[in-house]
């Protein structure tokens, strides 16, 4: 049991390095640096090795000391050795290899006697290539759309897959694309109207899914039951099906090419996915709260502002976000409804830029890239409101 | 300074009937306890006089006044829930001051009420914590103090004890003893722990199935119970019930009970089934008792200070408390003033 299990934590350890360096080598190459040989085999013994010496001289050596150890002699090998390489790829194996003998320190011989131990080193192992296989995936066209937007013209049409930015020139030409599009294509603009859009849908959505949703939770009204299953009936219709009707109404009574007319839509299209998240955290507010309220002289209106909304406050920031990026990135009912530049949203004006032959592509992408910042930023800053369980403490626990 | 009067309650939720003319009448400043098993209408009860559960038929009365439409904050009670039901964005403070802020009272009269009903309770330390951050027994202190600044004339508790450990609820039920004493109320006290109500009672009701079994002060529920279900559900381990059937009714003053004829003074028995009930800290392994008989002892517990004896009579199985000191035997003995009897109905016949 125990060489079996030292033998396969060598080669799943051996496989996860190879697996990080030629990530690392791949990206180097992207970056332009001329690798001939990836040198899987050495890569291989390596990590048999290093797996091995960290078995060996466990607790002796303080973990810090033996991942730098450890890193220094791979580097010395790898980026000297056997080929000459650049300092930065070194300082990035250095890195790697770091992070890797730092995941392997935690085992010794003692826990890989455990019978259990294969499956625990086979599921972290097994995490860790899931993480790091589909971050590369995830990240990579983002990469792309960001490299595109750095270059020139000239340099996109000189060789397309280069994936390289080039740090050399100064800030100003680096961000050319980016001031272009600000300048020449109206992005402000397109940004503003954006904004509004989103925000508005965010704010006109909560005011009518919170009332909404706390209605469903918690009164008893007549069809209740029929009123909540139908609630998400409205996703059966696929937006194309809505969308022609809406634009012979839209026409006629004016909204075309106006941002009242799309926050109807968006409203509308938002609203149950919204009151269903909602209803369903508002059920899991204990009842006694609200009567606590009612004893504390407070009406239906203030039980909702005084006590369900401030509890409510991880729900309604997530139900905030979806709303925020649904309205941000809508694309279909933008496309039908909108047709005067001057009252594009973000992806629309994408869009229209694509379809026009002249817009050289490194601004569409730095159009892309600011399309897709505010999302990120929004979502990493309203993440830490996403955590769950205010309510600790108002009840048993 | 109230009392509470209850004039033929009906209350169900759908088919389910769960409390059907209930009739109750409370002294001013008494503390009632409301008890029975689970389900059995108590806690609907509690929550019908709050205001937070519509009255199908009847009325309730605060001082004479009809409270059934009156707005739950106007009747004066105060509610202290089981699951204690503290704010848990706002700290104790708060907490305790939320209700007057609603009425929109002056600063002064809101910190003067929340600091003295902080100093009854000895949590005037805990006032800027959230409820998060406190124990069970403090959040259920804070609970009372909500209840308190609200200077209600009847206090409502709703199993306030039942989820705090062992030790804690007995430290707690000193605790509302003292503050009942201490701040003169009305109070209204639902539990289904029989240990509860007869420590904290000044008078306990009695409650099976939506009906009052009895109301009477602790004493009176212990020594004098008006039928089987109370005599059952009062004490632990339970009190022993014997059947009695109609060939054992030996005349009309004599029964033949495990193999003794016992002659009773004071009671004329019919020729039907009867039931008699003995407590198990009656049952004495002694020979100085009016009667003695010999049994098969099944299983001793012991708890320390004292013993359960399960024994087996003839058909009957019985529970006896016996001091550790005392020598088991297998002679078991009893008193017939400790004898207790009821007819075939159940219901109590020498009082």
């Amino acid at each position: 049991m125990k060489t079996k299990n030292l033998i396969l934590f060598t080669l799943i350890s051996s496989f996860f390095l190879i697996f990080i360096v030629s990530i690392w080598k791949i990206l180097a190459t992207l970056q332009g640096l001329n690798i001939q040989n990836f040198n899987l085999q050495i890569i291989f013994i390596f990590g048999v090795l290093i797996s091995f010496a960290n078995l060996r001289i466990g607790n002796k050596i303080k973990d810090f000391y033996k991942s730098i150890l450890f890193s220094i002699i791979f580097v010395i090998c790898d980026g000297y050795l056997i080929q000459k390489l650049p300092l930065w790829y070194n300082i990035g194996i250095f890195l790697i290899l770091y992070f890797f003998v730092n995941k392997i320190n935690k085992y010794s011989f003692v826990n890989l006697r455990e019978q259990h131990s294969t499956q625990v080193i086979f599921f972290e192992f097994l995490t860790l290539f899931g993480i790091l296989f589909f971050s590369f995936v995830i990240l990579f066209p983002f990469y792309m759309m960001l490299i595109t937007s750095f270059k020139t013209q000239i340099a996109l049409l000189v060789n397309p897959l280069d994936f390289s930015i080039n740090f050399g020139q100064d800030l100003k030409s680096l961000f050319k694309s980016y001031f272009v599009i600000f300048e020449s294509y109206n992005f402000g603009r397109y940004i503003l109207t954006s904004t509004i859009v989103s925000v508005g849908t965010v704010i006109i959505t909560l005011i009518f899914a919170i009332p909404a949703a706390y209605a469903i939770a918690r009164l008893n009204f007549f069809g209740k039951t029929f009123m909540s299953t139908s609630i998400l009936i409205i996703y059966m219709f696929p937006a194309i099906v809505l969308v022609i009707p809406l634009y012979t109404i839209f026409s006629q009574l004016g909204l075309r090419n106006s941002i009242e007319g799309l926050l109807i839509v968006y409203t509308a299209t938002t609203l149950p996915v919204a009151i269903y998240m909602l209803q369903g955290y508002f059920k899991s507010i204990p009842k006694e709260l609200e009567e606590a309220a009612i004893l504390d002289k407070l009406s239906w209106f203030g039980i909702i502002t005084k006590i369900i909304i401030p509890l409510s406050i991880p729900a309604i920031s997530s139900v905030a976000l979806y709303v925020f990026m649904i309205a941000w990135n809508e694309f279909l009912f933008s496309l039908m409804f909108l047709d005067n530049p001057n009252s594009f949203t973000l992806s629309r004006a994408i869009q229209y830029l694509s379809g026009d032959a002249e817009t050289p592509r490194q601004y569409l992408m730095a159009g892309s890239v600011v399309v897709t910042l505010p999302v990120l930023f929004i979502f990493v800053y309203f993440e830490k409101y996403l955590v769950s369980g205010l309510t600790t403490g108002s009840v048993k626990g | 300074m109230a009392n509470i009067q209850f004039k033929g309650i009906h209350k169900s939720f759908g088919s389910n009937k769960i409390i059907s003319d209930f009739n109750l009448e409370g002294k001013e400043d008494e503390f009632l306890v409301l008890v029975g098993p689970s389900g059995c209408g108590k806690s609907t009860l509690l929550r019908m006089i709050a205001g937070l559960e519509k009255i199908d038929d009847g009325e309730i009365f605060i001082n004479d006044q009809r409270i059934n439409e009156l707005h739950p904050s106007k009747r004066q009670t105060a509610m202290v829930f089981q699951s204690y039901a503290l704010y848990p964005h706002m700290n104790v403070f708060e907490n305790m001051s939320f209700g007057l802020k609603i009425e929109k009272r002056p600063k002064e009269e809101i910190d003067s009420k929340v600091t003295e009903a902080a100093r009854i309770l000895k949590i005037e330390e805990l006032l800027d914590r959230k409820p998060k951050e406190l124990s069970g027994g403090q959040r259920q202190r804070v609970a009372i103090g909500r209840a308190i600044t609200r200077n209600p004339k009847i206090f409502l508790f709703d199993e306030p004890l039942s989820n705090l450990d062992a030790a804690l609820r007995a430290e707690m039920r000193v605790e509302i003893s003292k503050l009942h004493s201490q701040i003169n109320t009305n109070m209204i006290y639902v539990t289904h722990d029989q240990v509860e109500a007869m420590t904290l009672a000044d008078r306990i009701v009695i409650i099976n199935k939506g009906n009052i079994e009895q109301v009477g002060t602790p004493e009176q529920i212990y020594n004098n119970p008006a039928n089987v279900f109370v005599a059952q559900f009062i004490g632990t381990p339970k009190m022993n019930i014997l059947e009695i059937s109609e060939e054992n009714i030996i005349s009309e003053n004599t029964i033949k009970l495990l193999g003794l004829e016992i002659k009773f003074n004071n009671i004329k028995f019919e020729k039907s089934k009867h039931f008699i009930g003995i407590r198990p800290e009656h049952l004495k392994v002694s020979y100085e008792s009016d009667f003695n008989f010999n049994a098969e002892i099944d299983l001793i517990e012991n708890l320390g200070n004292e013993k359960i004896v399960y024994i087996k009579k003839d058909k009957n199985q019985l529970s006896a408390k016996i001091p550790s000191s005392a020598e088991i035997t297998n002679i078991i003995g009893f008193n017939i003033k400790d004898l207790l009897v009821f007819n075939k109905n159940k219901i109590r016949v020498n009082i």
